[in-house]
Parts: C-alpha cells; structure tokens; sequence
C-alpha cells in the first residue's frame, strides 16, 4: 500500500508537495488567528478570496486575459490573494460604529462572499464549476508555481515566528498592551492581514475552502491541547499540519477519497483526543 | 516625568476632558478618580501614546516617550482558553519593544515574579490562576521592564478585598523600595483616600489635580461631582 503511495508520486507529486507546503503554512498563520479568537474570520477570508476568483474569471475575457495555461492562473490567483488581504485587513480594523462588532462584520463578509461569487459566475460557462471544485477542495488545480510560492511563504512565516513571536502574541492577545510597549498598532494589522491573506488566498485557489480552513485553525488547536506554551506551538502546529496532510494523502490514496477531506477528517479526529489529555482548568 | 499643560483630549476633533494641568514628578503616586466615562482611560491612552492631543501640550520624560521606561497593567487581559501559557511565558511578554539578552530576561522575570509574590506558580498554566494571581502575573508583566512609571488601569475592578489588599501592598512596596511612580486610574476614592498622594478628579470633562488632602476633601468633591460624595460605602459603580 505505501509502495503504491509512494509511486503515486510520479504522478501526483505537485499536488503532493503543493498540499503539505500549504498545510504548513496555513498552520504557522493560523496560530494567531486562534490566539485572536477570530477561528471565523479564518472562513470569511477564504471565501473572500472565492469572490476573487469569481471577479477574475468574469473581468478576464472583457480586459482580454488569457483564459487557460499557466498565464490563465496568474489573474485569479492574484485577485483571490488581493482579495483575501483586503478582507483579513478590513475584519482586523478595531469597530468605528456603534451596533458593529467584529464577529458581526466577520459574518457579513463571510456571507457576501459565498453567495455573490455564486450570482456572478451563474450564467458564465464553467463558472459555476469553478465555484464548486474552490468548494470542493479537490488540490487537483495545484500548479508548480505554487510550490515556489508556498515554500516562500513557509520560510518567511519562520522567519516571522522566530524574530517577532512575542510581538506577534503580545498584539493578538493584549493589543492595548502592545501599542503600550511601542508597537505599532496599524502597522502590526497590516502584516498581519497580508500574511494570512496571501496564505488563504493562494490555498484557496490551490485547495479549495475545506482544505484552506481546516488546515488554517484545526493544526493550531491540536497542537494547543499538546504544549504548555505558545512558543512551543507555533512550531508543532505546522509540525501536525506536515504530519497530518502526509497521513492524509496516504489515506486518500489507500481508500480512494479525496485527499483534502482525508486530511481533515484526520486533524478532526486528532483534535477531541487532544482534549481528552490535556488536565482539566 | 509627565508634564500637561491646558491639554484637550478627545477622539475626531470632540473634545471629552478638556483644561488639564498635571505634573507628575517621580515617587509620586498619582489616582485617577472620577465615574465611568469620565475620561480617565483617555487620558491613560494619550499618556501611553495611543492618542494625540487635540490641543495643549503633554509632555514626557524620554525614557517614558520612547516607553522602555514605563510599565502598563491593564484591567484585565483576554487570553483564550485554546492558548496554552505558563505564567513565566506570560510574564516574558513583558520585554517586548525591548533589547534584552536571555540572561537579562530569565533574571527580570524571576525579579519580578518574586516582587509580586507568585514565584511559585512560574511553571503553572496562567489560564488556572485565580483571579487576582492573574493581576499579580500582568502587574510582573509590566515589572520586567524595570519602569520609572508604573501606570494602572483600574487594576482591583474585578478583584475580592485580599486580592485587592494584597496588590496594593506589593504597589506601595515598589513606590518605597524602588522609587516606582504610580499612576492609578480607580473610581474607588477610597483607595485613593488610603494610598494616593496626589489625586486628579475627573469629572463634567474637567479635571482638578492637586495633594490627596486638597481633592479629597468633602467641598472639592463635591464641587466635582454636584452632590455630596462619602468616601466610604458607596454604591458599586459611583464614585466610592
């Protein structure tokens, strides 16, 4: 059976490496996402970048675009991380406006960007299918350019953790704290919202929404019910991410399922056993 | 350290206190009293730079400007249960924005553990602690930074009365001991009656600074806040 995996790679080994270099730096952003409690807004960003998508396949005939080929990729993924930075920024702006809350605006986004993507692409051929394999989480549409770009993104995300974890912890948990201590609180939200908005943003194009959102916050709260500080998880939450989509797609080949679903079938599985052993408050 | 003169503070161009001259110099314990919305939180922000001035001047010590001299407890910090933390882990969130070497932090933050009186509990999950171990791990939080100027947000709000005995003990030994300034935002005037020595009353967005006897006294206050205010039973949310 792990003799037929591993030759599977001959003909899936994009997809492959597309999918664990994802997961993993999925779960390195993810961690503040959890440690802002905003595990919905992870949700509303992926489907925002769907709105992207959406945007790209209709304005590309129109401006002239390629439609198809490696060039046919570079508008909607770039729309859809366009898209998903503006959504983490704007969702990550402290409320203005009596009535508003953050979960509240959180919702709307989330809501907008699943059904008007839908209402866009309804009567463009194909584009209703597009919509539903970003739903579907196939990892099929994974191209060789997205290693380069999930490679990247995985060591700047590295580099991230390991200059400004305290920083990064400090302004999620305690923002008033941190503008307190020097930090920036504008310039911290910014980075912020341009890591996980290119991080869901090329995911979900790569992925799908199961996939980006499962691996975005499932990783991070496993890996919480198995450390005793945060230092420690944002390094075992990419670490079960790895672990997890390997398994995942080991499964998927085996059993013959979708490899996504497989994965995150097992980080759900994971999650209730971590409960389990971490000691009660 | 801290010097206002006829500053105006607000948010987009509406004033919310207004006339405020203070001048806060150091071993001063300085309480900020006055009833919810009265702008006392306001003033903290543009103390703590998180809020420009719309007129007058507000002044700072550099070290205090540039914040490595300063210290901030919060009322309370939202840390969610799904992130795992051990009180020493929180406590060394204390030294961002600050250049330190690992020996340097390990020995601020047993320093401060120790000056706080939870020493014990550095290895313990600070989602367990009680609530007033977890003031005590954000007030060592803001220790580690060794500040001139120690600045509280309304630290007993949610406090029992040990806790809040105990806290404001550890406060006052640091003011003795270690000459830290103490800037104290409470609508309890009992504690400010009991601690302060110099005291600024907010109210009706003004506010009037002077010695705790001076402000504390029943005609002042009741000049401040327009009816006679007691120092002592008061009813939970008014001006005690």
């Amino acid at each position: 059976m792990s003799e037929g995996f591993l030759s599977s790679w001959v003909l899936f080994g994009t997809t492959y490496t597309v999918g664990i270099l994802a997961a993993a730096t999925l779960a390195q952003v993810g961690v503040w996402v959890v440690a802002r409690e905003q595990i919905f807004l992870g949700a509303a960003v992926a489907q925002a970048s769907a709105l992207g998508v959406a945007i790209a396949l209709l304005a590309g005939p129109l401006l002239g675009l390629p439609g198809d080929g490696l060039e046919g990729e570079v508008a909607p993924a770039l729309l859809a991380v366009a898209a998903s930075v503006l959504t983490a920024w704007v969702a990550g702006q402290p409320p203005r406006h009596a009535g508003t809350t953050a979960e509240a605006r959180t919702g709307w986004i989330f809501l907008a960007a699943t059904s008007v993507p839908v209402l866009l692409l309804a009567h463009r051929p194909h584009g209703l299918e597009e919509i539903e394999r970003l739903m579907f989480s196939t990892l099929l549409a994974a191209a060789p350019l997205d290693r380069v770009w999930f490679a990247l993104l995985a060591v700047a995300g590295a580099v991230c953790t390991a200059r400004f974890g305290p920083a990064l912890l400090l302004s999620a948990v305690d923002p008033d704290s941190a503008a307190a201590a020097g930090l920036n609180p504008a310039r911290w939200r910014l980075l912020n919202a341009l890591w996980l908005g290119c991080a869901v943003g090329l995911a979900m194009r790569a992925a799908g929404t199961l996939f980006t959102f499962g691996c975005l916050v499932l990783p991070a709260l496993v890996a919480s019910g198995l450390t005793r500080e945060v230092r420690t998880l944002v390094w075992v939450a990419p670490a079960i991410a790895i672990v997890a989509s390997f398994a995942g797609f080991w499964l998927g080949h085996a059993a013959d399922w979708p490899p996504a679903h497989a994965t995150i079938a097992l980080l759900c599985a994971a999650l209730p056993a971590t409960w389990l052993l971490r000691r009660p408050v | 350290m801290i010097n206002a003169c006829d500053l105006v503070l607000g948010y987009e161009r509406s004033a919310v206190i207004s006339g405020i001259h203070l001048t806060v110099r150091p071993g001063d314990r300085w309480f900020l009293i006055g009833p919810n919305g009265s702008g006392k939180s306001t003033f903290l922000r543009a103390v703590l730079g998180l809020l420009p001035p719309l007129s007058g001047t507000l002044r700072l010590d550099p070290d205090l400007a540039d914040r490595s001299g300063l210290g901030f407890v919060p009322q309370r910090c939202e840390w969610t249960a799904t992130l795992p933390s051990t009180v020493r882990e929180f406590v060394s969130l204390g030294f961002v924005g600050l250049d330190r070497s690992a020996a340097e932090r390990t020995e601020g933050i047993t320093w401060a553990l120790e000056r706080v009186g939870i020493e014990g509990l550095a290895r313990s999950s600070y989602i367990a602690l009680s609530g007033g171990q977890r003031q005590r791990a954000l007030v060592a939080r803001a220790l580690v930074r060794r500040p001139r100027l120690l600045i509280l947000d309304e630290p007993t709000e949610e406090l029992d009365v040990a806790s809040e005995s105990a806290l404001l003990e550890t406060l006052l030994e640091l003011n003795r001991d270690d000459g830290t300034t103490i800037l104290f935002v409470t609508h309890e005037l009992e504690l400010a009656a009991r601690h302060a020595t110099h005291v600024a009353v907010f109210a009706d967005g003004r506010v009037t600074c002077g010695t705790r006897n001076e402000q504390l006294d029943p005609d002042t206050l009741e000049g401040a806040f327009g009816k006679r205010v007691s120092l002592f039973g008061a009813a939970p949310g008014d001006p005690r």
